[in-house]
């Protein structure tokens, strides 16, 4: 199987795709270091607001020594169990003043100065978790002179931050991809409708064919982008109708002029004194009779559809039909008869292209018969219409290529051009009937032509007029 | 008896003519419109071939132009052009019969006879085919020139037959040449005198016979030898 390229509009929403999704990811990205970003500098404010209360509550004694009387909620949320939250303070320069746990006092000890900013630190090891603690150490007056105080807090940033940042994240998950399939939604939709022109555009240039090239495609409502190919592809079907004409009028014209020497060739023949050599070259005259004749009809169909609109009595066409080649089949020793000939079947078509189509048939059917035999045309009232022999038939695997332009079956005569099955099923198919073979009861084979698919035909059968239409 | 001959192809004109004459018609042949209207004229032919395609103009129009002027001479139409629609233009136009190019000869000089044995036609009143034949006038049919007495229903379809000699009559246009409006007609009729007339030409030895097209009509044609 041949993988079909890629439709501009997969390309152009794949591509889509693609940028949405780095787009999106991008921004995803820069809002969750922001939002982390936002929670660090929280929770450093809450830690320097803390230093400060704990300033506050730094006081000098009588006797100098600075002590320090924490408020009994602070002092509560630094002694609750698990030691999360831990401060220390010391006299700048001087000895710990106070420390929540004995552990940091003696860490902070050993501190250098902090500078003007508050100077932050990492520790681990202290308290009774092996948690990180993550504090500042900030230098700050008080009641009892310059002090450093240091708080920490376990873990990164606090339960309600991080919580807030969680909701975030889930919000993000969730949100995004219903987010990018909606505007990838819209987006191709937008480019659907972006290329309706083009659609339509197709579905003309798809009606083209060789019995329709005076179709061009309309520019009307196109993107200026698509104009130029449209106006191009318009001119090159300019071309190849002139091509298709020429070569139209040129079979049509060597057919036609063919025809004036070959009939001096026949008369001549005519007026010579029988020999059986003149028998010979007369048989090789009226072949190349019957071949121009067929090319002239094979290049009148191809140069103009006939006009199939017209109410034709099939009965009438098949009787005259049967009539004008009645004298050729019984000068050969065949008859030609014809069933349900006598009361109308009226179809939609044309009736000389009808009579072309049931000609060839018949025509191929005494070439084929054995003599004495005859060739019996039937018509019925659903429209169909078949011409039986009694020859050799033609076999399932050439039943194909019978249709073909120029096929020839092993004919006994060695007549023929092999251009009257072709012709008739053209015709057929502008009817928009069909034909087929089988064989016969007893041998030999059964041409249907078909006119069902031709409109109307069963309504028609049914209104009777009571004058014939022929 | 004349003929006037229009065709322009010269080789086809002088196969005519000499056929023709062959045939014992005396034959005048023109190769344009200008002259068949200046030989029309001045003779009364009994008969005309018409090429459609001239130089000088269509064959069409020629054709309408006689008929207007009220010319009756029989014309037998010759054309390349074989669409209905060209066909049957010239029957419209006032052709009595036409012929396709190419034609043979022998078909030629029938349908020229055929004009000829029209009611007023040249040719008058004595219908052959092989040794049967018919006199219009005196309605007596002979084979081997001896008198064969068949019935006046029987004469008529032999008489139809032997005047389309060689093509298919249909069966609807002998009921209705041969029986009236207020007959009773059944509807074997027909093939029952065909039967008949058909068993007594045998009988009597004629070399024509009628041949049947089922569902269509019958033909009478000479017997092979």
């Amino acid at each position: 199987m041949r993988l079909r390229a890629p439709s501009l509009q997969l390309r152009l929403a794949l591509r889509l795709a693609l940028i949405y999704l780095l787009a999106t990811a991008v921004a995803a990205g820069i809002l969750v270091y922001r939002a982390l970003d936002t929670a660090g500098s929280l929770n450093d404010r809450e830690l320097a607001a803390r230093a400060d209360d704990i300033a506050a509550s730094v006081s000098m004694t009588n006797a100098s020594v600075p002590r320090i009387d924490l408020p009994p909620s602070i002092a509560k949320a630094y002694e609750a169990a698990g030691n999360t939250d831990v401060y220390a303070v010391r006299r700048a320069n001087g000895p710990v003043i106070a420390a929540s746990s004995a552990a940091f006092g003696e860490q902070v000890k050993a501190w250098p100065a902090p500078g003007d900013d508050p100077s932050y630190f990492r520790l681990s090891g202290i308290g009774s978790t092996n948690e990180t603690y993550y504090g500042l150490t900030v230098a700050l007056d008080s009641a009892a002179g310059p002090i450093w105080v240091s708080v920490a807090h376990a873990g990164e940033a606090s339960a309600l931050v991080r919580s807030v940042l969680w909701d975030f994240e889930n919000d993000l998950a969730w949100g995004l991809p219903v987010f990018v399939v909606l505007t990838l939604a819209a987006g191709v939709f937008v480019i659907r409708r972006g290329l309706k022109p083009l659609r339509e555009v197709s579905r003309q240039a798809a009606a083209i064919g060789p019995t329709t090239t005076s179709v061009r495609l309309a520019t009307g409502h196109l993107p200026s982008e698509i104009t130029p190919l449209v106006g191009a592809v318009n001119r090159a079907f300019d071309r190849l109708e002139d091509g298709f004409a020429l070569q139209r009028h040129f079979t049509a014209n060597a057919a036609h002029e063919l025809r004036t020497p070959l009939a001096i060739v026949t008369a001549a023949l005519d007026a010579m004194d029988e020999t059986p050599e003149l028998a010979k070259l007369k048989a090789d005259v009226a072949r190349m009779n019957r071949l121009v004749d067929q090319l002239l009809r094979v290049a009148r169909l191809d140069a103009l559809t006939p006009d199939v609109s017209a109410t034709v009595d099939l009965s009438a066409v098949a009787v005259d039909v049967v009539a004008m080649l009645a004298p050729w089949a019984i000068a050969r020793g065949r008859s030609i008869g014809c069933s349900g000939c006598d009361s109308p079947v009226l179809i939609r078509g044309n009736a000389p292209a009808i009579a072309d189509a049931i000609r060839n048939l018949v025509e191929n059917a005494v070439t084929y018969a054995p003599a004495g035999d005859e060739v019996s045309v039937a018509v019925d009232r659903k429209g169909r219409l078949s011409v039986a022999d009694h020859g050799p038939g033609i076999p399932l695997s050439d039943r194909e290529r019978a249709f073909e332009r120029f096929w020839r079956g092993p004919s006994p005569s060695g007549q023929g051009a092999g251009l009257g099955l072709a012709i008739t099923r053209e015709i057929m198919r502008i009817h928009g009937g069909d034909v087929r073979i089988d064989d016969n009861v007893g041998g030999g084979a059964v041409l249907t032509l078909d006119f069902a698919g031709a409109t109307n035909v069963s309504r028609l059968v049914d209104k009777r007029p009571s004058a014939s239409l022929l | 008896m004349r003929l006037l001959v229009i065709e322009d192809e010269p080789r086809i004109a002088e196969i005519l003519r000499e056929a023709l004459e062959h045939a014992e018609f005396t034959v005048d042949a023109v190769a344009n419109c200008g002259d068949a209207r200046a030989a029309v004229d001045v003779t009364a032919y009994d008969a005309v071939v018409l090429d459609l395609g001239l130089p000088d103009g269509d064959g069409i129009v020629l054709l309408r132009e006689l008929r207007r002027a009220g010319n009756q001479v029989p014309i037998l139409v010759l054309t390349a052009r074989d669409a209905v629609e060209d066909r049957v233009g010239g029957l419209d136009a006032g052709a009595d019969d036409y012929l396709v190019k190419p034609f043979a000869m022998a078909e030629v000089i029938a349908r020229v006879k055929a004009l000829l044995r029209r009611p007023g036609g040249a040719l008058g009143a004595q219908l052959t085919v092989g040794n049967l034949s018919f006199d219009t006038i005196g309605r007596d049919v002979r084979i081997a020139n001896r008198v064969v007495l068949l019935p006046r229903r029987e004469t008529a379809i032999l008489e139809h037959l032997m005047r389309r000699v060689g093509r298919v009559v249909p069966k609807s246009v002998l009921e209705e040449k041969l029986y009236g409006f207020d007959d009773e007609l059944e509807s074997n009729a027909i093939p029952v005198h065909v039967h008949h007339l058909r068993r007594k030409l045998l009988d009597a030895g004629a070399s024509a016979e009628i041949h049947t097209v089922r569902g269509v009509g019958y033909l009478l044609n000479e017997m092979k030898a």
